[in-house]
């Protein structure tokens, strides 16, 4: 009986840990790019993660800095560790306090303070500084396994080998050095999985062009996680779990019985620590050969483009490369909020940015934006001056910004759930739907379609208008099943829910993947986005990026970008090249200027005011 | 043939504000076995780890051999030391951890193989070659350390305390094999301990250390027999240490009695200590003894039986083959040449100071 509950609570915990594990790994064989349906086994993901240059290029910076990383701390520690070993006690807790600090310190607070240090000194954020970042945060971990291995050692062996003959450096070598050994290469391991897991200080201390698998991976959070990532962190789980195998499975300490038979292996010991860290070089040493390989040449002619995440076909980058001579430095941001302050502290000198409606108008409002000109923009043709026209509501003169990719919000719904015509907003307040609807989780847009719903505009500052919302938006909780973002997708796919509100952009994948979903504008209007490109006032590279921007108006460029992305293009030239017809007239990608009646595109409100509706929000959710 | 190997030189040294050895002076001859001998503190030690170069004194000199090493690293001298705890590399298999010396210092593959098997039959240790050291036994790893101290060829060994951690019997054992070891290889051997009995079985010569002073020098009988000062008495062996009062030459007045003692030269009535050995103490029927007293404990201690005697307001020790029973009266008699006499030291400071010289 006790020994079932003991069982039981073993496997529990078991499955507590790795069953997030598994399902990454399961969902990473899943011929489906839905998360929640099964879509029958495959291995394509394994494949095409090899094949893929910005993946494998991530992969490497996080090998090489990891491992390079790895091997300087381990050094700087463990001469740091004898160094705190020699001292009076005193000073000894005073210096292991010193050093354990960081470890305990917040990472968010070590990457702001690392990055406000590298500006301060004029360093360029690259991979130099996320370099020096990761040896500064690995020293304490390295001196923390180290010290308790240097205690442990007997100082008079150290004074025998130098009574033997050995000067100092050399009975350091022979005999205090094997003796700490398991702990420096503990150390170094230790070192080198925090420098793969880490993001945070990652994303404060880099810049354009280098990324590391974590800053990859979150910078695809906005068109959600793609399957080949699945496959990688499969790859890197196995890997792991490898070297855990092999250095635990080798016998722990030679203990008295065991010694005669260990005697003939002794040479090769310590085989449990000497594996997994050969294997730790043989992998980063591959991935070095691999990137030596798809090294590309370098020309004085530069663009650094500063883009979201999986927002641009990256064969586009190699063909404007190979058109035009410029070396393009590419990076990626996850949201308008996180490139804003990268853009404002002028750190990086970016050439061409994406940022979305509201944030183009609160760039232009704070003078972070160049005029473009437009004598190197030709192809501004291409673009349907309906978007011209809406880009007017952030960028009044259309001076500033050319559209990229557009869209609206509206209601995606599931036919053999929903049987009557849906139209309006006010579906989502429907009683019949209770725990069926998906609201998105974010302020403005969930305010936008009670806003909408009342016929008041999406970017309403009247706080009667804004109460009248927010009382509504309280109304509905009861009914919604859940706040999310990215989730719409994956629970319409999988006929979790009957309604949700969702992005234009995603409505032609989710259809694919479920025929019965369907996509409507409602007839009180909506929001109509638009990301454009734009110009930082501190470009040092203006022409270029004015050349850039036109090569991306090219209709076939404008088109290969869209088959990649699948939001729709304001490229007019491009959709008439989509061979198609049922994309190319699809009323959910391309909406007539019928179905855009009524609708607005997000203005920046001041920041007055968007603390107000998200003080309004947070009464919503707290409610 | 015995010239003076190592001469120490007004050797001080402190840490911090503590003063482990003030202005110490030590002739070593060559082939002798020389004990330090004190109560943990007594700078016995740092003694040992200044000749081996692990510690530089704030002052004085160390002379090996006629030549300075004062500032010498250990590498460079002459010189080898066990170690405690052994200090064995644990890494190293027996075999690897006896060549380590011999490699340092670039001997032939050849010479170090006959070495090492050299030292491992002297030391009793064949066919440990491939064993680590964690397999052996406590007194096995002694002996390799030693096996690895000597292979080297010193002209000078260190032991410090190297028996301490072993137990009883394997440290008679022990001590036996180190004097047949010193004797075979003819080298000096400094050896420190704390406990008497080692170094009175081993030493030519034992030097009685306390607080940092040397506070006798000599051969083990002289040390035990002639103690110079009531704590080289009260340290070495087990006495009767009694206040008393030098009548004249040859008479010293214990507890109200008179007794007849050898020493001369002390003056007239002049406070002494007195030192009698408890085996020296011959228990006597009462109107036969110089002072009288009662049984008030009794043990047997195997080859003899351990009492006190309560006389005259001092509790005797008095180690006998024969047994008086407790509460039997009885008379003490000490033969004259087994009273020792010593200068009684002014104040607690002097107590420390050595008298030798």
């Amino acid at each position: 009986m006790k020994k079932t509950a003991r069982n039981i609570y073993l496997a529990l915990i078991l499955i507590l840990m790795y069953a997030p594990i598994v399902t990454l790994m399961i969902l990473s064989f899943n011929a489906s790019k839905s998360r929640s349906k099964w879509g029958g086994f495959t291995l394509q993901w394994y494949s095409s993660l090899f094949r893929d240059d910005a993946i494998m290029s991530a992969l490497y910076n996080t090998l090489v800095i990891a491992f390079l990383s790895a091997i300087l701390a381990t050094l700087i520690g463990t001469c740091a560790s004898i160094g705190i070993n020699s001292m009076k006690s005193r000073w000894r807790t005073v210096f292991m306090g010193v050093t354990n600090i960081p470890i305990l310190n917040s990472d968010i607070v070590t990457g702001i303070s690392l990055m406000l240090l590298f500006i301060a000194c004029r360093f360029t954020l690259g991979f130099s500084t996320i370099l020096m970042a990761h040896i500064t945060f690995n020293i304490p971990y390295v001196i923390l396994s180290v010290m308790p291995k240097l205690k442990q050692t007997n100082k008079s062996t150290y004074e025998a080998a130098r009574d033997l003959g050995a000067g100092p450096f050399q009975a350091f070598m022979k005999v205090v050095f094997p003796d700490i050994l398991p702990g420096v290469l503990s150390g170094f391991l230790m070192a080198f999985t925090m420098s793969l897991d880490d993001f945070i200080i990652t994303h404060f201390t880099k810049g354009p062009g280098v990324d590391t698998l974590s800053t990859k991976i979150y910078s695809e959070v906005r068109k959600g996680i793609r399957p080949e990532m699945y496959a990688l962190s499969t790859l890197l789980f196995l890997s792991v779990m490898v070297i855990m195998i092999l250095v635990n499975s080798a016998p722990k300490e030679p203990d008295k019985k065991l010694s005669l038979e260990l005697e003939n292996e002794k040479k090769k010991l310590p085989l449990r620590q000497v594996i997994p860290a050969a294997l730790v070089i043989l992998v980063a040493g591959a991935g070095f050969l691999f990137h030596l390989g798809s090294k590309g040449s370098v020309s004085d002619e530069k663009l650094i483009v500063y883009n979201w995440g999986e927002y641009l076909d990256p064969e586009v980058i190699d063909i404007f490369e190979e058109e035009t001579g410029i070396t393009v430095t590419y990076e990626e941001y996850e949201t308008n909020e996180i490139m804003y302050p990268k853009i404002m502290s002028k750190a990086i000198a970016y050439d061409v940015v994406c940022p979305s409606d509201y944030m183009i108008q609160r760039m232009r409002e704070n003078d972070l934006l160049a005029k473009i000109n437009w004598d190197n923009v030709p192809n501004i043709k291409n673009i349907d001056p309906t978007y011209m026209e809406q880009s007017r509501s952030f960028d009044p003169e259309n001076e500033y910004s050319v559209p990229y990719c557009v869209g609206t919000v509206g209601i995606l719904y599931n036919k053999t759930m929903v049987k009557e015509k849906v139209d309006s907003w006010d579906i989502l307040w429907d009683e019949k739907y209770r725990d069926s609807i998906l609201m998105q989780d974010s302020v403005r847009d969930a305010f936008a379609v009670a806003l909408k719903r009342r016929g008041y505009s999406l970017n309403s500052v009247v706080v009667d208008e804004l109460i009248q919302a927010t009382d509504d938006l309280i109304a509905q909780k009861p009914l919604v099943q859940a706040y999310v973002v990215d989730q719409v997708r994956d629970k319409m796919i999988g006929n979790e829910a009957a309604l949700g509100v969702i992005y234009s952009g995603e409505a032609l994948y989710t259809q694919r993947e479920n025929p019965n979903l369907e996509y409507v504008i409602p007839k009180e209007g909506t929001n109509v986005w638009i990301d454009s490109w734009v110009i930082p006032s501190n470009a040092q590279n203006k022409e270029n990026a004015e050349k850039f921007i036109n090569f991306l108006c090219r209709p076939d460029i404008a088109l290969m970008n869209f088959e990649y992305i699948t939001y729709a293009t304001p490229n007019k030239a491009a959709r008439d090249l989509i061979e198609d017809d049922s994309i190319r007239n699809s009323r959910v990608l391309f909406p007539e200027a019928e179905d855009l009646k009524g609708s607005e595109t997000f203005q920046f409100l001041g920041d007055e005011a968007d603390s107000y509706y998200n003080e309004l929000w947070n009464k919503v959710k707290s409610k | 043939m015995n010239h003076t190997l190592v001469d120490l030189i007004d050797i001080s040294k402190g840490f911090g504000d503590q003063i482990v050895l003030d202005k110490l002076n030590l002739s070593i001859r060559e082939n002798e076995f020389l004990t330090l001998l004190g109560p943990s503190g007594c700078g016995k030690t740092t003694t040992l780890r200044i000749l081996g170069g692990f510690e530089t004194p704030d002052f004085g000199q160390v002379i090996f051999d006629g030549e300075d090493i004062t500032n010498l690293p250990p590498n460079k001298r002459n010189l080898n030391t066990v170690f405690q705890k052994y200090a064995l590399f644990s890494h190293m298999n027996i075999e690897e951890n006896i060549a380590f010396g011999l490699k340092i210092a670039g001997k032939s593959n050849a010479y170090i193989k006959d070495k090492i098997k050299y030292a491992l039959k002297l030391v009793n240790l064949e066919g440990f070659e491939n064993r680590l050291p964690d397999s052996l036994s406590g007194g096995q790893q002694q002996r390799v350390a030693i096996a690895r101290a000597i292979v080297n060829e010193p002209r000078l060994l260190l032991l410090d305390e190297p028996l301490g951690a072993l137990d009883l019997k394997l440290r008679q054992d022990m001590q036996y094999e180190l004097i047949r070891l010193k004797n075979e290889l003819g080298i000096t051997f400094i050896y420190v301990t704390h406990d008497q009995e080692e170094a009175l079985t081993m030493s030519d010569t034992i030097v009685v250390m306390n607080q940092g002073y040397i506070q006798q020098m000599g051969s083990p009988e002289d040390i035990y027999n002639e103690p110079q000062n009531a704590f080289v008495a009260d340290f070495i062996g087990e006495s009767n240490i009694i206040e008393g009062t030098m009548l004249e030459d040859r008479l010293v007045k214990i507890l109200g009695a008179k007794f007849p003692c050898v020493d001369e030269g002390f003056g007239r009535n002049r406070p002494v200590d007195v030192v009698i050995r408890p085996e020296d103490v011959d228990l006597v029927k009462p109107e036969e003894g110089t002072i009288q007293g009662v049984v008030s404990h009794l043990i047997f201690k195997g080859v003899h039986y351990e009492m006190e005697v309560q006389a005259n307001g001092f509790e005797w020790l008095v180690h006998s083959t024969d047994m008086f029973p407790v509460g039997q009266k009885v008379g003490i008699h000490v033969d004259p040449f087994d009273i020792q006499i010593m200068h009684k030291p002014v104040s607690e400071d002097e107590e420390a100071i050595g008298v030798n010289e």
